[in-house]
């Protein structure tokens, strides 16, 4: 611990043999002919040869290898599903319209043939987006939340996603492959604990 | 007797006047008292009990909603046992309330979930098995009846107010529902008051159900554009979809104090859509410089009339406008013996009333604002309301208590008649006692069919009356006799106790009649321009327009309503095109801003010099009204004399009436989308058989130099010989009198 709160930073430092700069114009010539014929160029490629005969590359081939990423990540979003019912989770609270502080969320909602408040039209502006999970975090439904999509590359500033280009596929959902979003407004662990019944004396 | 009551709440000593509620006393306090059913409008519901408060010498406790003050009683309103009582009633409120706040149209403005949270509600006691409730859907409202708490301050209003007297509760213990009352459906004018005052998401507009949430809306406060009450609203508008254009979603209204028809309160989309084209513009410039004569309806701004005056003085060109003319002719006969130029009465005065006369109009259609000051006149003062008119109106049955039924044609005579019994022991001047000496009482009667019996039963019924209004309705304006009616109705005014109050028929016919010099309408052929009305070059916020111009929701300026009062409104939705201000900038007139001609308004006429930023627009929570300001009252010379009166005319065979369905009014109301359009003319029994029609046919109507077709439909609701006749669809010249004598012909398809 000592030596880390030693901020004495002189210590096993070394100054390194640097000659002078030349200052003639022989000088420089002379510089440049040393540095010319030493076969330096060389020294970097055998590098690269060396460890490429290894085989043992480190290197990620982005876009064909892509790094997992974590759950917590704040990408593109998208719009959950129930399990049981496979119906979609969005009430249409308009909460996340609301809390948007680079105001990129627009929704529009109407009443649908049951009676039930249902979304219209969804769509989030990727390019004004700052992905900075508000709108996760502040659904009760736990509807909208961010996945590992980050590749949102786009021609024009402008980059709009919809309701439908968000929410998981039906076919995700009978295998099974929902992922559920573990960043802000998720649910805690032991959160069953707290949860107390509507009394009931009938 | 003394008339103040003096005792103390919480320790504050408070004055109360004789007949005021511990609530309302306090409440002038400002002490707060939570309640949940109590409405200032109306008499206290005392079904939620929350106002509990405890009086000092009383076992248990008073409700303060319906208990008036005694002298020198000591009130405590918080204690540790009201705070368990109303908890407690916070919390039976709350069972099986379904939480659904996250898509539930309040969206927070919810009286239930304030006092949830306010009281402390975190944890539930009481249980009751929910039962299965049927979400209703009443054409225009939506009704849900798990979420209603039964604080039945709908059905008060509706009652006390509305006077639909349309809805009822159903009693039945935790199955207590609102229902339509006598009917399976529901039936009545659609004013969506209950929807206003609903304190939870039960009543909603099933137009706006489930499409904003209240934060999202902004809201522009304004004044109501279809007729001549000129209720307060405010404009909610949201931007719709991506593009965010704005629209407006809700109208709202303060229904703690005020109230609104269905057609402020659902016909609200007429604004007009137009983009700039310089062209259109040119051609409207060159219209009006060349122009004989502009002719313009009363649906305007105080401003625009003001500019459409300067355009008269710049050109010498002449302005008709033969409503507000009309208007203008009967208050000038009427000043010409009053001495004053505006008439004495207002809503307010109707409210406050005890003794009422409306005559010369289908009030309850006409001006919705003057038939709830009725309601609520007979209501909480038990006013004695004399309805006279030729024909019988339905909605009016709950609230008068006399009908005359006089012959069309023949108001003078019926004016003669009441002035004659009203004035009967006014102090008048040799000349106007003779005048009425003279009168020909039993022909009078003959020819009006009222009886002497019918007068007599109605100064019997007046006698105690403090408070007297007569509202004149716009039957009178066209009237061939028009200024001796005025002249009687300003005598009635002068010698009794009587205030008047004279019924515009449109939303700025008053204003337009103070600030234009008129010119009868000559019915020119050409060079005429049309500003919101017909022309050989239109400019209009309507269809069919040369060059469009904003609607009344779309501009800010004034209006001058049937109260004698300036009223300001703003624009809620933006108009991308030209205004009456650019054409009046390019034909010379110096002017920057349209309000800035608020300020100039004709003092002589009554205005103040106020800008229209100057000008308020709210009601404060006491209900105090800080809307605009009132006309100052102008000294008119006193010349007129009243003209004998004239043989009063005959209307025989089928008569037509120009009258407007519930919540239709003009042009605008009809391109709104939720007003039901009912174009067919409406006629009794009586009328289909002297008509030789049947109901559901198809019918050519002729009238003056005019032929319409319509369906005829038949109400049963009507009495006699005269039909109903919808102009919202149709303009029909105003200059003419009401009541037309017409020719119908069955269209035969062939």
């Amino acid at each position: 611990m000592e030596a880390f709160n030693d901020r004495n930073v002189s210590n096993g430092y070394y100054k390194l043999d640097i000659e002078d700069y030349p200052t003639t114009a022989w000088g420089k010539f002379k510089r440049v002919v040393r540095r010319t014929f030493r076969g330096e160029l060389f020294v970097g490629l055998w590098v690269v040869m060396r460890e490429m005969i290894k085989f043992d590359v480190h290197t990620v081939q982005y876009p064909l290898e892509k790094m997992p990423i974590g759950p917590r990540y704040r990408a593109v979003h998208e719009m959950k599903r129930l399990w049981e019912s496979e119906a979609e989770r969005c009430i249409g609270c308009g909460l996340c319209e609301k809390i948007c502080i680079s105001n990129c969320i627009q929704m529009d909602t109407k009443i649908d043939e049951n009676s039930r408040k249902e979304v219209s039209e969804y769509t989030i502006n990727l390019g004004r987006c700052i992905f900075c999970g508000y709108c996760a975090e502040v659904c009760p439904e736990l509807a909208i939340t961010h996945g590992g999509e980050y590749e949102n590359g786009s021609e024009q500033r402008e980059h709009y996603i919809d309701y439908a280009g968000m929410l998981t596929p039906l076919e995700m959902m009978t295998q099974g492959k929902q992922q559920e979003f573990e960043g802000f407004g998720a649910i805690t662990p032991h959160e069953d604990a707290g949860v107390k019944k509507t009394p009931l004396s009938y | 007797m003394s008339k103040t009551i003096n005792f103390t709440i919480d320790g504050v000593s408070v004055e109360g006047a004789r007949g005021e509620t511990i609530l309302q006393v306090a409440r002038k306090n400002d002490i707060y008292i939570p309640t949940m059913c109590y409405i200032s409008k109306t008499t206290p519901c005392a079904s939620c009990r929350m106002c509990v408060v405890e009086a000092q010498g009383l076992d248990g406790f008073v409700l303060s909603c319906n208990t008036p003050p005694t002298e020198g009683l000591e009130i405590t309103t918080n204690s540790t046992e009201l705070e368990r009582e109303r908890t407690n009633i916070m919390k039976l409120y709350d069972v099986n309330h379904p939480l659904e706040c996250g898509v539930c149209d309040k969206s927070g403005e919810c009286d239930l979930q304030n006092k949830t949270l306010e009281f402390n509600v975190g944890q539930q006691n009481f249980a009751a098995k929910d039962i299965p409730r049927k979400i209703e859907n009443w054409g225009l409202i939506n009704y849900d009846p798990a979420l209603c708490i039964l604080c039945e301050k709908c059905v008060h209003v509706c009652n006390e107010v509305i006077g639909d007297d349309a809805i009822d509760v159903k009693f039945g213990g935790y199955s207590s529902t609102i229902i339509p009352k006598n009917n399976d459906k529901l039936d009545c004018t659609y004013c969506g008051e209950c929807i206003a005052v609903c304190p939870v998401g039960a009543l909603i507009s099933s137009d706006f159900q489930y499409t904003a949430n209240a934060w999202e809306l902004s809201r522009v406060p304004a004044t109501c554009a279809h007729c001549s009450a000129g209720c307060s609203l405010e404009y909610e508008v949201k931007g719709v979809g991506i593009s965010r254009d704005a629209s407006i979603y809700r109208v709202k209204n303060n229904f703690e104090y005020t109230n609104l028809c269905g057609a402020g309160r659902f016909g609200f989309d007429f604004d007009n859509k137009a983009e700039k084209n310089p062209a259109d513009f040119h051609k409207a410039v060159e219209a009006i410089s060349s122009a004989k004569a502009i002719r313009f309806s009363s649906m305007i701004t105080n401003e625009e009339a003001y500019m459409l005056g300067e355009l008269k003085s710049k050109f010498g060109l002449k302005l008709f406008n033969e409503d507000a003319r009309l208007y203008a002719e009967f208050m000038k006969a009427y000043s010409s013996v009053s001495g004053k130029k505006h008439h004495s009465g207002s809503q307010d005065a109707i409210r406050q009333a005890d003794a009422v006369i409306v005559i010369g109009g289908r009030i309850a259609t006409d001006n919705p604002g003057v038939r709830y000051a009725l309601t609520t006149a007979s209501r909480h003062n038990g006013a004695k309301i004399v309805y006279a008119h030729p024909i019988e109106d339905a909605l009016m049955k709950n609230t008068i208590t006399q009908f005359l039924k006089y012959e069309a044609a023949s108001e003078e005579g019926v004016m003669a008649l009441l002035a004659n019994a009203i004035l009967k022991d006014a102090d008048l001047s040799d000349e106007e006692r003779a005048f009425f000496n003279d009168l020909d009482l039993g022909y009078l009667c003959a020819e009006s069919n009222i009886g002497e019996e019918e007068i007599a039963l109605m100064m019997q019924s007046f006698t105690r009356a403090k408070n007297r209004v007569l509202v004149v309705g716009s039957d009178m304006m066209a009237h061939s006799r028009a200024k001796n009616i005025a002249k009687l109705c300003a005598m009635i005014e002068k010698y009794s106790e009587f205030s008047l109050v004279v019924v515009p028929s449109q939303v700025n016919t008053l204003g337009v009649s103070l600030i234009n010099e008129l010119d009868i309408d000559e019915e020119l052929a050409d060079n005429v321009v049309g500003y919101n009305a017909s022309g050989n070059f239109v400019i209009s916020s309507l269809e069919f327009a040369n060059l469009a111009i904003p609607s009344l929701n779309q501009q800010e300026g004034t209006f001058v309503n049937i109260d004698n009062k300036v009223l300001p409104t703003n624009v809620a939705l933006a108009f991308d095109g030209y205004t009456l201000l650019d054409i009046v900038q390019a034909c010379g007139v110096k002017r920057e801003n349209t309000i800035d001609c608020t300020k100039v308004l004709d003092t002589k006429a009554g205005f103040k010099a106020v800008a229209f930023d100057d000008l308020e627009n709210f009601l404060s929570a006491h209900g105090d009204d800080n809307r605009g300001y009132i006309l100052d009252e102008v000294a008119c010379e006193m010349n007129g004399t009243l003209d004998s009166i004239d043989d009063l005319a005959e209307f025989n065979g089928p008569v037509i009436y120009h009258s407007n369905p519930v919540l239709q009014f003009n042009a605008y109301t009809n391109t709104t989308s939720q007003l039901e359009r009912d174009t067919s003319l409406r006629g009794s029994a009586q009328f289909a058989s002297i008509a030789k029609i049947s109901d559901g046919e198809k019918i050519e109507i002729s009238f003056g130099s005019r032929t319409i077709v319509r369906e005829f439909k038949l109400d049963e609701e009507l009495k006699g010989t005269i039909a109903l006749n919808p102009t919202f669809d149709i303009a029909v010249d105003s200059s003419r009198y009401r009541f037309e004598k017409s020719k119908i012909m069955r269209v035969t398809n062939e």
